[in-house]
């Protein structure tokens, strides 16, 4: 076990992440790159640029309570410290996010009332059934939500979101491809810690199986509400911007639906959570379908 | 874009506008990045490491853990901080502390480990000082009350203090790896106090009565907190009465800072 943590070192994490892919940006991208003028100036793609940014917001602050609420429970030193550079990787999510915000026009004193009128209360409900687990202190539950769960639906959200802002907006893409570095050392913890303590502890499973259910279930509804909003899509449409012809697990997102988008992107995640489940002797449950 | 004002000093900078400068994980990266840059293990590579007589060696180990109870006292300390913290500057602010205290964890131990500690975690367990960690629990059960100003206060202040205090001690007179990784730690725990020295005289000037909790918190720390130091004291080898300078040295720390309670 300490052979492996020690891959999830500070040392590690300074060299490959402060040191490394995060060298010379600010804010997660580089010094000079802004937000598109094509979002910034127009009502209608800003407007939904604030409200996806969000729900990025959201995720990123439950991943911070999280992270930093499970170090207590931790059985051990070198899962402290591992939660430690994840904390810290959770807020630099949250501090770059927000100032996403705060480049789209979100005035600092308007932030919270923002985030509040935009959250998509699903979310806050995915949110809400991991941090009851972090609140009791509960180390196998609280990384399996967090770093399965929660990092694995991230990871494969941001993927979408980067090859969709590849072209479009290298600045916003820049700032996502960082947070996916960090969000695949985080679900390579949880996959690799939790195992062992799956074994020692095989009375957890049910408890363990019941909690991914739910937040699945919250999180196909968040999917469901985002993609039923196509304003920005029909807008796109009516100023005649085309979409660009980014791949997606082998979907091309300028030309697929937003129902097409909103299946691939559930069916991706769902996929990955019953193999890394499976790999920590976790029986994955098929969610309600909102 | 980052805010940083024409003339390069975050201090001209409007007080919003500084705390949402300082607090930030940018910030934090270029404080670090000056001193941790080409390290390892919190210390240059080529660094001399003479081999230690015996004695010296069982001694540097007791007291390294005891610094690794200190550390993880602050990592738990600070980590729980995060969720009560009143808003989101602070929280990005203690998620920069919580890795550095994880770092200085992770920097003791592997230096316990080049002096030889197979299992470093059950040899802190074996040498810990009673008043560490009963100053740990402590400190765990005002984080848990959710408690922020008497948490903030006896993490960013007492235990930062006493933590400044022996480090600088120690290193002054410690084999050049052990010195180099102490001073090291010490400029992050500068940037620790200056926190809790911030925010909490803030809150005192505009809500006096806290000073009156805050007092009771420090008279029920100071003892467990002049207890370690003068073991600390006693393993450094310490000349006699050197202790007595620590626990003013300590005291004065937390005075300084304002806090004549």
């Amino acid at each position: 076990m300490s052979d492996f943590l020690s891959a999830y070192s500070i040392q590690n994490w300074l060299e490959s992440c402060p040191q490394g892919y995060l060298m010379a940006t600010v804010y997660g991208h580089d010094p000079d790159e802004r937000e598109i003028a094509l979002i910034c100036d127009n009502p209608v793609l800003r407007e939904d640029a604030i409200r996806t940014t969000v729900q990025l917001v959201v995720g990123e602050r439950c991943a911070l309570s999280a992270s930093s609420g499970l170090i207590n429970a931790a059985p051990d030193e070198a899962s402290k410290r591992f939660l430690a550079t994840q904390t810290l990787d959770e807020a630099r999510h949250v501090e770059i996010f927000t100032h996403r915000l705060y480049d789209l026009g979100v005035r600092k004193e308007d932030l919270e009332s923002t985030i509040r009128h935009h959250a998509n209360p699903n979310l806050v409900r995915f949110a809400e059934v991991l941090l009851e687990k972090v609140d009791r202190k509960d180390f196998i539950a609280g990384v399996v939500g967090q770093n399965i769960v929660l990092e694995g639906m991230a990871f494969s959200v941001f993927e979408m979101m980067y090859a969709l802002n590849q072209q479009m907006n290298p600045k916003f893409a820049h700032t996502l491809s960082g947070t996916i570095a960090d969000e695949r050392r985080h679900v390579g913890f949880g996959e690799n810690r939790i195992g062992s303590l799956i074994r020692l502890h095989p009375e957890q499973k049910p408890a363990i199986e019941k909690m991914q259910k739910d937040m699945s279930y919250y999180m196909l509804a968040t999917f469901a509400d985002a993609f039923k909003q196509t304003q920005a899509i029909d807008e796109l449409e009516r100023i005649g911007q085309e979409q660009p012809h980014a791949q997606y697990q082998g979907v091309d997102l300028g030309e697929a639906s937003p129902q097409q988008m909103e299946a691939v992107l559930a069916d991706t995640v769902l996929k990955e959570f019953k193999t890394r489940l499976g790999r920590i002797g976790i029986e994955y449950q098929t969610p309600a379908h909102p | 874009m980052r805010a940083v004002p024409v003339s390069g000093d975050v201090h001209d900078l409007s007080p919003e506008q500084f705390y949402e400068e300082v607090h930030s994980f940018e910030f934090w990266f270029q404080a670090v990045e000056g001193y941790l840059s080409g390290l390892t293990w919190g210390h240059r590579p080529q660094t001399a490491d003479p081999t230690l007589p015996a004695a010296d060696r069982e001694r540097l180990i007791t007291i390294l853990c005891n610094y690794c109870v200190g550390e993880t006292a602050a990592l738990d300390g600070a980590s729980g901080l995060v969720a009560i913290a009143p808003n989101r500057l602070a929280k990005v602010f203690l998620s920069t502390q919580v890795v550095d205290e994880g770092r200085h964890l992770e920097v003791f131990f592997h230096r316990l480990r080049e002096l030889g500690v197979a299992d470093p975690e059950a040899e802190v367990e074996r040498r810990a000082s009673r008043s560490l960690l009963l100053f740990r629990r402590r400190l765990l059960e005002l984080v848990g009350s959710k408690d922020w100003e008497a948490a903030i206060f006896a993490q960013n202040v007492i235990l930062e203090s006493l933590e400044f205090a022996v480090f600088h001690s120690h290193a002054e007179g410690a084999d050049p790896v052990t010195a180099e990784i102490l001073r090291n730690v010490i400029k992050d725990e500068r940037r620790h106090i200056g926190f809790g020295e911030n925010e909490l005289g803030r809150r005192l000037a505009n809500a006096p009565h806290i000073r009156a909790r805050l007092g009771q918190t420090k008279r029920e720390l100071d003892h467990l907190v002049l207890d370690a130091l003068a073991d600390t004291a006693r393993l450094i080898g310490l000349p006699s009465g050197e202790d007595e300078r620590l626990s003013r040295m300590y005291l004065g720390s937390v005075e300084r800072l304002g806090f004549v309670l």
